[in-house]
């Protein structure tokens, strides 16, 4: 059905992947802005609102399935061990415990090799770090699993650790074989000399900046439920990525793909989090074989917070040469992460790489693992932390030659991709800058920072964005129409809570003129929908949005040749309106689609879209600028941030509500990233000090301040057919190093690591010495 | 072995008479979620902070029925005894209800698993608040966490809530009525009353000793800290019987140890002799647990960072103790050492009283905590002081996260009275207060940083109360 293949490469989350695929090669016709339009762009209310509205909506969490048994992991109070006995005995006698697995009784199952945790095992006789699997207990319950899991008694062989980056790069206890910077080696980038850059400027500025560990902690936590039917496995899974954790899960089973279907309706938040097939998931799938009976597996806030992920920390050198026009001569980034005890990554030079003309430039990134819990992709992975540290050292090096910090930005403006050589299909930064500026009154931010009256200072500092968002093939969407004149739209996708639901039907239901109220949507089912990409890396709606319009506009021609068969006439003489197709010289001559499938055999039409491939020759990109206003208490050091204006060109605005929502949830995660939110490591024990949310803060409704968000442009027609591209990421990048800037601006010290906690403020303007 | 005494319990669940065996220390939401499959309410932190798992509790109190919201997930089941608990299903209604319907319109649920906490949390403030305030609907959902919106649509739906919303009549039962014809609550809700007095008079709540069992006031730390145990234990509620009352008599204020957070930041009492009371209420708690905590909880478990005890403390509160007999301890003798109290098992907080603060009394509360609201103090302080013309004649200043009790620092108080106010004596007081605390390092501050903070809180109590008399400039 779909037109070609091809292989696209597109950053995903933390790295580039390649894909082969169909694409469609349909062209149509430019769609409109959105103002000339009937559903797309229009503030919409969720599709899925009202049965979340009233606790109706099943989450994976809350599934239930007949003969359920429950499962609750065992997890390492060590952070590095060698496990040389395990005695499961009195763990066995609780009455309601049904089956244990751990390393020593995995035989059966191939031995239980993960492949996406560095080759080590669903049981690894070596733990890594404080919360790794070490058994896995099915039950009755889970206060009975629970009971039992206390009583597991495991001989260990406890060994030195290392939860410093640094110090972790530098030691001889080798976490993996092959060394503790993965790979062997940096990451490492050069284009020009930077040299020469460094050689040519009138200052050269280098400072260290760092960003902490961050925890996603989704509302729901990670949570599966797996059911087999004769050799068919389904699991229920809270995932952002159904078609990843499937072939995930087949390859730990060596079960052929289809044999597994991955379900998911709704979920409480992912952030990246819940991007591959959990651990839990495969004990599931085992336990649920074993017993042959359903099994559910739920991970309490204890386990999302040590072991289900995190944003790895960063410390990075940075080194800018600037001319006294302002000209950046060269930039340097030097940076690591602690990714933890297994394969992540912990890169965050991209921005500094892109964002900004300059020539000559060098990054060099280690991603080394540490005996702490492993990192994911988080809401724009690298990103948050890179642009902190570039955007802090752009404000510092703009100071130094006297220049007002937009000016610098506005002069070092760029409008090609300097790492892929090609033009932006669109970039809108300087429009950003302008708006934002005027919004936020930046004329009226403290010449001299620090310079404000009174004790509680009031600043403004800005940051820009850039990242991916632009989505690409495979992606696809099958619709159908049945006698009764229903539409389904079965997308390959699934809804995270973003508005997947909801801008399907609206762009379908803007090509064939049916309210969107009106078509059904289904997503997140292995087995119903055809493929589609994991919603991750702000991919979701470039990619799926496309594919919905080639489904809609493929239905539209399959009505209008459907008719004209039955008229006997050229599909030219027919036209279409508000849903029903019409004779063109004969107006009154019309058929509905309900009468054209009753008229048919197969008493349904079905229309397979596909995404097109990405524009040859183009760089598809998001942009931005954040201006913040800050609040610093110089008594307590406690910082209110009291207005952030968000200015972004990321394409089409497919719906107004939606979009509030990703923008507002992405700056107010920002601002907990900018002074509230730190996952503790304790050196002397490798604990986790803050593994809930009673000291893990996020913020709160009393935290927001005033938020203002502007979208520039129409829809960046370029990109895709429907000139869409993501938010996701975007919202949350610039935030924290806009908020930053502002605390600079309003008490004249620069705070150089996040979170900007009182301590550090207080401690920044009293205790220097 | 740990005891596993199962417990009879008569209440109503939504529009339905619950009568069931439990263990009495498992958690009210065990029993929505896993017992009765009502999966609308939602478990998130298990702890009391995020209000995913948020149900009302109503209370027949003087022939009505009175809701408050609190967190399910810290809420000992037994508690429930005699009420009526309401969670989302049981605000549903054959189609949305004006809450839901203003949260669908403005998008407030995205991904939807924290949406039904935030229903039952706006309910709330319609059951009681019958002004239109936009901030106190706020106040209400404040417990509750949202990780998607960033909270601007769940605003925007809260603003025009309360613009579509008419002010609702003052008397309670009146305005249930109220709530009933603008679709907030449903129509069973009248049938209440009736259903609770019958359950209330066929079964005599139990008012035995409290021999051998924990003592459980509020339960909103004790379950976040020790939930496990508590299960097989028997428990033992106060709120089963101590009275809860705020009075005043010869110049003293009487409190029961029973008083909840939100009944003391509520009451006229309390508002009218401690001025600038409101401005710690911002500072503590959650709405939910604020309804659940009591002081004597707060009070007996002696964290040396607790909130409502730096209040007391600085009030010179007395307690009094019942046991086989009954005493009379000063607060700030009550505490020995890290969490170790003066009190015998048996002995239980009846009531805490302080003298009621006349003419030239003022009050202030300081709290820096990582996140401003619904946190964890890293150093907390309160200071009460008498001064006329410029002259401290008396002054009690308390503090929280310096030392492993809670503590009124007394060199720093005796040194102040009968002082002039002024930038020098503000220094010395600081200075002094140093030199006699022993805050240590842990994971909400380091020892200096806690050091530093009470000097810089100690200056916010002079700037709030004598910004007149100093040099504010200098002081910082
Ligand atoms: S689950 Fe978070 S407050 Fe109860
Ligand atoms: S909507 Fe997802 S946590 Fe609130």
């Amino acid at each position: 059905m779909s037109d070609k293949i091809v292989k696209s490469k597109f950053f995903f989350e933390e790295d580039f992947i390649e894909t082969i695929g169909e694409v469609s090669s349909k062209e149509y016709k430019s769609l409109p802005p959105n103002k000339k339009l009937k559903y797309v762009g229009k503030p919409l209310n969720r599709k899925d609102a009202p049965v979340k509205a009233s606790g109706k909506a099943k989450f994976t969490f809350d599934i239930e399935l007949p003969h359920m048994v429950y499962a609750r992991t065992l997890r390492s109070p060590h952070p590095n061990a060698i496990i040389k006995d395990i005695d499961t005995l009195h763990a066995r006698q609780v009455p309601g415990v049904f089956a244990i697995l751990h390393t020593f009784n995995m035989s059966a199952f191939n031995g239980g090799k993960i492949e996406w945790y560095g080759n080590s095992f669903l049981f690894d006789p070596h733990v890594r770090y404080v919360g790794d699997e070490i058994a896995c207990v099915a039950a009755k319950d889970e206060e009975t699993a629970e009971r039992a899991l206390k009583l597991i008694d495991v001989k260990y062989e406890i060994l030195d650790y290392e939860i410093d980056a640094k110090k972790s790069m530098n030691s001889k206890l080798k976490i993996h074989p092959d060394g503790n910077v993965r790979r062997g080696k940096p990451f490492e980038y050069e284009r020009g000399s930077v040299k020469d850059g460094f050689d040519e400027a009138d200052e050269i500025i280098e400072d260290e900046f760092s960003t902490q560990v961050a925890v996603h902690n989704p509302t729901e936590p990670h949570c599966s439920v797996a059911d087999w039917n004769k050799d068919k496995l389904t699991i229920y899974d809270s995932t952002q990525a159904v078609f990843r954790v499937r072939n995930m899960i087949a390859d730990a089973l060596d079960t052929p793909k289809d044999s597994v279907r991955i379900i998911k309706e709704y979920m409480g938040g992912g952030f990246g989090g819940k991007l591959e097939a959990g651990k839990y998931s495969v004990m599931a799938a085992l336990l649920a074989k074993k017993l042959k009976r359903p099994v559910k597996i739920l991970n309490d806030r204890r386990e999302q917070n040590i072991a289900l992920g995190n944003r790895p920390d960063s410390v990075q050198k940075l080194k800018i040469g600037v001319k006294t026009d302002g000209t950046i001569t060269a930039l340097n980034h030097y940076a690591y992460a602690a990714i933890g005890a297994y394969p992540s990554g912990g890169g965050c030079s991209w921005p500094l790489r892109t964002l900004y003309k300059c020539d000559n430039v060098r990054t060099e990134e280690y991603s080394v693992y540490t005996n702490a819990g492993r990192a994911r992709a988080f809401r724009a992975p690298g990103n948050v932390q890179g642009t902190f540290g570039l955007e802090s050292l752009l404000d510092e090096a703009a100071e130094k030659i006297g220049m007002d910090p937009l000016e610098f930005r506005v002069k070092n403006f760029v409008d090609f991709d300097q790492v892929g050589g090609k033009p932006y299909t669109s970039k809108m930064l300087i429009e950003a800058y302008k708006i934002g500026a005027k919004k936020i009154g930046w004329e009226n931010r403290n010449k001299i920072p620090g310079g404000g009256k009174g004790y509680v200072k009031r600043g403004v500092g800005m940051a820009s964005q850039i990242w991916w968002g632009g989505g690409g093939p495979p992606a696809h969407v099958r619709l159908e129409l049945d006698s009764n004149g229903k539409i389904v739209a079965f997308a390959g996708s699934q809804d995270l809570g973003t508005g997947t639901y909801t801008f399907v039907a609206q762009v379908i239901g803007e090509i064939l003129e049916i309210a969107p109220d009106n078509i059904d949507v289904v997503l997140g089912d292995t087995d119903r929908v055809p493929y589609g990409p994991s919603s991750g890396g702000s991919t979701t709606a470039p990619s799926i949005s496309p594919a919905a319009r080639d489904a809609a506009e493929r239905m539209k021609e399959k009505l209008i040749s459907n008719a004209a068969a039955l008229w006997n006439v050229e599909s030219e003489n027919v036209g279409f309106e508000n849903g029903t197709v019409f004779m063109k010289n004969d107006k009154s001559k019309k058929l509905s689609a309900k009468d054209i499938v009753a008229q048919l055999d197969d008493k349904k039409i079905s229309a397979l879209g596909s995404r097109e491939a990405n524009p040859d020759g183009y760089s598809v990109q998001t942009f931005g600028a954040q201006f913040a206003e800050v609040e610093v208490d110089t008594l307590t050091g406690n910082v209110r941030v009291l207005k952030v204006v968000a200015v972004h060109d990321v394409g089409r605005i497919l719906n107004g509500k939606t979009l509030e929502n990703q923008f507002h949830g992405g700056i107010i995660m920002g601002i907990g990233f900018a002074l509230t939110e730190e996952q503790i490591r304790d050196e002397y024990t490798g604990k986790i000090l803050n593994d809930n949310f009673h000291d893990y803060k996020v913020p709160t409704i009393k935290e927001t301040p005033e938020i203002e968000v502007f979208i520039l442009g129409e829809g960046d027609m370029k990109a895709n057919n429907m000139g869409v591209k993501g938010i996701g990421e975007p919202a949350m990048i610039p935030t924290p190093a806009a908020i930053a800037n502002a605390v600079y601006n309003a008490i004249g010290k620069r705070i150089k690591s996040l979170p900007i906690t009182p301590d550090k403020i207080i401690t920044a303007l009293y205790d220097e010495a | 072995m740990p005891k596993n005494t199962m417990q009879k319990i008569t209440f109503i669940l939504n529009n339905e008479n619950i009568f069931a065996d439990v263990k009495p220390n498992s958690t009210l939401l065990d029993f929505i979620r896993k017992k009765e499959r009502l999966t609308g309410t939602k478990e998130v932190c298990k702890e009391g902070d995020c209000g995913a798992c948020s149900v009302l509790i109503g209370e027949l109190e003087n022939g009505i029925v009175r809701y408050k919201n609190v967190t399910s997930c810290i809420y000992p089941i037994a508690n429930a005894e005699g009420k009526h608990v309401v969670t989302i299903e049981g605000l549903n209604q054959n189609s949305l209800n004006k809450i839901q319907e203003f949260y669908v319109g403005e998008n407030a649920a995205q991904c939807g698993f924290c949406t039904p906490g935030f229903i039952v949390s706006t309910a709330e403030y319609f059951l009681n608040n019958n002004e239109r305030n936009v901030e106190k609907v706020y106040d209400s959902i404040s417990g509750n966490i949202c990780r998607c919106t960033g909270y601007g649509s769940i605003k925007r739906a809260a603003e025009k809530l309360v613009a579509d919303v008419p002010e609702a009549p003052e008397d309670y039962g009146e305005r249930l009525k109220f709530l009933i014809e603008k679709k907030i609550i449903p129509e069973y809700f009248l049938s209440i009353k009736d259903k609770l007095q019958n359950i209330l008079q066929t079964k005599k709540i139990d008012a035995d000793g409290a021999k051998g069992k924990t003592i459980v006031a509020g339960g909103t730390d004790l379950f976040v800290q020790r939930a496990d145990e508590m299960l097989n234990e028997e428990g033992y509620f106060v709120k089963n019987f101590a009275k809860k009352f705020i009075s005043e008599e010869n110049g003293s204020v009487i409190l029961s140890g029973a008083t909840t957070f939100e009944d003391f930041f509520n009451s006229e009492i309390i508002k009218t002799a401690i001025p600038n009371i409101h401005k710690a209420f911002k500072l503590i708690a959650s709405q939910a647990v604020r309804n659940s905590a009591t002081l004597a909880g707060n009070i007996v478990n002696a964290s040396p960072i607790g909130d409502m005890t730096i209040i007391l403390l600085a009030l010179n509160a007395k307690l009094i103790l019942k046991g086989k007999r009954e005493r009379e301890i000063a607060l700030k003798d009550f505490y020995l050492d890290y969490k170790k109290v003066d009190k015998a098992n048996d002995e239980i907080i009846e009531k805490i009283i302080f003298e009621k603060p006349g003419r030239g009394f003022r009050f202030n509360f300081e709290k820096v905590s990582k996140r401003t609201h619904l946190d964890i103090a890293s150093v907390n302080t309160a200071f009460a002081a008498f001064a006329d013309d410029g002259i401290i004649r008396s002054a009690t200043l308390s503090a929280g996260g310096i030392a492993p009790i809670p503590k009124v620092l007394e060199e720093a108080t005796e040194f102040l009275s009968g002082k002039e106010i002024n930038n020098a004596l503000l220094n010395e007081v600081v200075e002094i207060a140093n030199s006699v605390i022993s805050p240590i390092s842990d994971v909400r501050g380091s020892a200096d940083y806690k050091r530093l903070l009470l000097g810089q809180l100690i200056k916010a109590h002079f700037i709030e109360l004598f910004s007149d008399r100093l040099n504010v400039g200098e002081a910082i």
